[in-house]
C-alpha cells in the first residue's frame, strides 16, 4: 500500500465512522422524540381514550 | 414529563447547533492543515499525516473514559442519597464511554494503517498496542453491560461499579504488559514513540486535538440527550401499561 | 465477618460436594483442553514444553470461569440473593465467602492440571516453592476477580456470554503473570518468576479491597 493510499484510507475510515455515528445519534433522537411526541399526547389524557368503554 | 422537554422532540438546541457548526468548520480546517498544508515527514513521508488523527483520538478516548469514571463515582454517591438520584450521571457515563470506544477504535485502525506503512506490519505485541486493545474490549464489555434489560438504577449501579473497577484495572494491565514487553525480546523498532515533531507538524497536531475534542463534546452531548429521550419513552411506556392494566381491573371489578 | 464468610463458603462447598461438578465435569474438561492444545500444536513437543506455563493457566481460567458462572447460577435460580439481602450476612462476608469457595474449587482443578502438564507436556518442576506460590497467588487473584465480576453479570439472562466478555480482559494480567512465573518454575526460561508472583498477589489484594467496598452496591436491587 502506498503512503498516500494509506493516509486516504485512514482519514476516510475515520470520517466515515464519526459521521455515521453522528447521523445515527441524530436519527435516533428524532425517532424516539417522535414516539414521545405522539405517545405523550395520549397518555396525558387517558380518560379520552376511545378504545375503552364510555363509563368506567 | 414530556412537557419538561417542551417541543424538543429532537436532540438539538441553539447551543449545540452552534457547537456543531464550529465542529464542522474546525474539522475542515484540520483536514486542510493535516492533509495539505503541513509538510511530509523526512523519515515517514506522507504517513505522518495519519498521526494527526491517531494521537488526538486516543487522547480524547482517555478523556472520555475519565469522564465515565468520574460520572460513575458521582452516580453511586447520589444514588445512595436519593432513591432515584443521580440518573444524569449515569447517562453521562454511558455517552462518554460510547464515544470513548469509538475513538479508541479509530486509534487502533489508524495506528494499524500507519504501522503497515512505517513498520511493514499491521500489528506488534508491544505494551501500548496490547493495552489499547484490552482497553477497547473492556469498554466494549461495559457498553454490553449497559444494554441489558434491567431496572435503570440497578443497571446503572452495576455499570458504575464496572467503570470504576476498570479504571483501576487499566494501570494494572498497562504495568504488567509493559513489564512483559521489556522483559521479552527487545523491540526491533521504536514502537509507539511519538516522532520528534516541530514547527508546523506540532501545531497541526495541537490544533487537531482541539478539533477532535469539539467533535467529541458534540457527540457526547447528543448521545446523552438520546439516552434521556429513550429513558423517558421507556418510563412512559411502563406508565401506560400500568394505567391500562388498572383500567382493566376497574372494568372487571 | 470472617465467621459469616466461612458459613457462605461452607454452603457453597456443600453444594459442590453434592453435585460434584468440579471434580466430575470441570476437571476432566480442563484436562481435555490440555489434550486439545496438543492437537492444535500438532503434538510439537518443543512448542508444548515452551508453552506449558501459558497453556496451564488458560485451562485454569477457562475452567474457573465455568465455576464462577455456576457459583452465581446456583444463587440466582433459587432467589438466594433476596434471602441474603434479608439475612444478617453482610455483602463483604458474602464476597469473601464466595471467593473462598471458588478458591478451593479451583485448587482442586489445579491439583489435576499440574500433573496434567507434567505428564502430557513433559515438563519437570524445577522450583516447587515458586510453582506453588505462583499457583496460590494466581488462584487467589482469579477467585476475587471472578466473584466480583460474576456478581456484575449475575441474575441477568445473558450472563453466560456476558461474564466471559467482562472477565477475560481483567484476567489478562493474571494469565500473563501466571504463565511467566510458571515458565520460570518449570525451568523453561529464566525470568523474574517471583516478581510475577508478587504481581498476582498485588492484583488479588487490590481486587479484594475493591470487592469489599463495592459488593454491597452490586447486590442492591431497584
Amino acid at each position: 500500500m502506498s503512503e498516500v493510499t494509506t493516509v486516504v484510507a485512514g482519514w476516510g475510515l475515520s470520517f466515515i465512522v464519526v459521521v455515521t455515528y453522528a447521523l445515527w445519534i441524530v436519527g435516533r433522537g428524532k425517532t424516539v422524540g417522535r414516539e414521545l411526541g405522539i405517545g405523550g399526547q395520549e397518555e396525558l389524557d387517558p380518560g379520552s381514550d376511545s378504545s375503552t368503554p364510555a363509563d368506567v | 414529563m414530556t412537557q419538561a422537554l417542551g417541543n424538543r422532540h429532537m436532540t438539538a438546541t441553539p447551543t449545540t447547533r452552534v457547537l456543531g457548526a464550529v465542529a464542522l468548520v474546525a474539522v475542515l480546517l484540520m483536514a486542510l492543515l493535516g492533509l495539505v498544508v503541513s509538510p511530509a515527514d523526512a523519515v515517514q513521508g506522507q504517513a505522518v499525516r495519519m498521526l494527526y488523527l491517531h494521537v488526538p483520538s486516543i487522547w480524547i478516548a482517555y478523556g472520555a473514559f475519565v469522564l465515565t469514571s468520574l460520572s460513575s463515582a458521582l452516580f453511586l454517591v447520589r444514588s445512595r442519597r436519593r432513591h432515584d438520584g443521580g440518573r444524569h450521571y449515569d447517562r453521562l457515563a454511558g455517552s462518554a464511554a460510547e464515544v470513548g470506544v469509538i475513538f479508541t477504535g479509530i486509534t487502533l485502525a489508524t495506528g494499524m494503517l500507519w504501522g503497515r506503512v512505517t513498520w511493514g506490519t499491521y500489528w506488534q505485541w508491544d505494551a501500548r498496542l496490547t493495552t489499547t486493545v484490552l482497553l477497547f474490549v473492556t469498554y466494549l464489555g461495559y457498553l454490553a453491560l449497559r444494554r441489558l434489560p434491567a431496572d435503570p438504577m440497578t443497571r446503572g449501579r452495576r455499570a458504575a461499579v464496572m467503570a470504576l473497577i476498570s479504571f483501576v484495572n487499566v494501570p494494572i494491565v498497562h504495568y504488567s504488559v509493559d513489564w512483559w514487553r521489556t522483559l521479552h525480546q527487545k523491540a526491533s523498532l521504536s514502537v509507539g514513540r511519538r516522532p520528534e515533531i516541530t514547527g508546523e507538524m506540532y501545531w497541526t497536531l495541537l490544533y487537531s486535538t482541539l478539533a477532535v475534542t469539539i467533535v467529541a463534546i458534540w457527540l457526547i452531548v447528543h448521545r446523552y440527550r438520546v439516552i434521556r429521550l429513550e429513558e423517558m419513552r421507556d418510563e412512559e411506556a411502563l406508565e401506560a401499561l400500568i394505567a391500562s392494566r388498572l383500567k382493566e381491573d376497574d372494568v372487571q371489578a | 465477618m470472617l465467621r459469616e464468610a466461612l458459613l457462605v463458603a461452607r454452603k457453597d462447598l456443600r453444594v459442590e460436594w453434592r453435585s460434584k461438578v468440579t471434580l466430575g465435569h470441570v476437571a476432566p474438561l480442563a484436562l481435555l483442553i490440555l489434550v486439545v492444545f496438543a492437537f492444535a500444536f500438532d503434538a510439537n513437543a518443543r512448542l508444548l514444553e515452551l508453552g506449558a506455563g501459558g497453556l496451564y493457566w488458560v485451562a485454569v481460567l477457562f475452567g474457573g470461569t465455568l465455576l464462577i458462572q455456576r457459583a452465581f447460577d446456583v444463587e440466582t435460580e433459587d432467589g438466594n440473593f433476596d434471602a441474603f439481602r434479608m439475612s444478617a450476612i453482610g455483602a463483604p462476608s458474602l464476597f469473601l465467602g464466595k471467593s473462598l469457595g471458588i478458591f478451593l474449587q479451583v485448587v482442586v482443578l489445579e491439583l489435576v492440571l499440574v500433573p496434567g502438564i507434567a505428564l502430557l507436556y513433559n515438563v519437570r518442576i524445577e522450583n516447587w516453592v515458586l510453582l506453588l506460590s505462583a499457583a496460590v497467588g494466581g488462584t487467589l487473584a482469579f477467585s476475587v476477580c471472578g466473584v466480583l465480576w460474576g456478581a456484575m453479570a449475575a441474575g441477568l439472562r445473558v450472563r453466560a456470554t456476558l461474564l466471559p466478555l467482562l472477565l477475560v480482559p481483567v484476567l489478562a494480567p493474571i494469565l500473563l503473570a501466571g504463565s511467566r512465573a510458571f515458565e520460570t518454575a518449570l525451568g523453561v526460561r529464566a525470568e523474574a518468576g517471583w516478581t510475577w508472583t508478587s504481581l498476582m498477589f498485588v492484583i488479588a489484594a487490590v481486587h479484594t479491597a475493591i470487592g469489599l467496598g463495592t459488593f454491597g452496591f452490586l447486590l442492591e436491587e431497584g
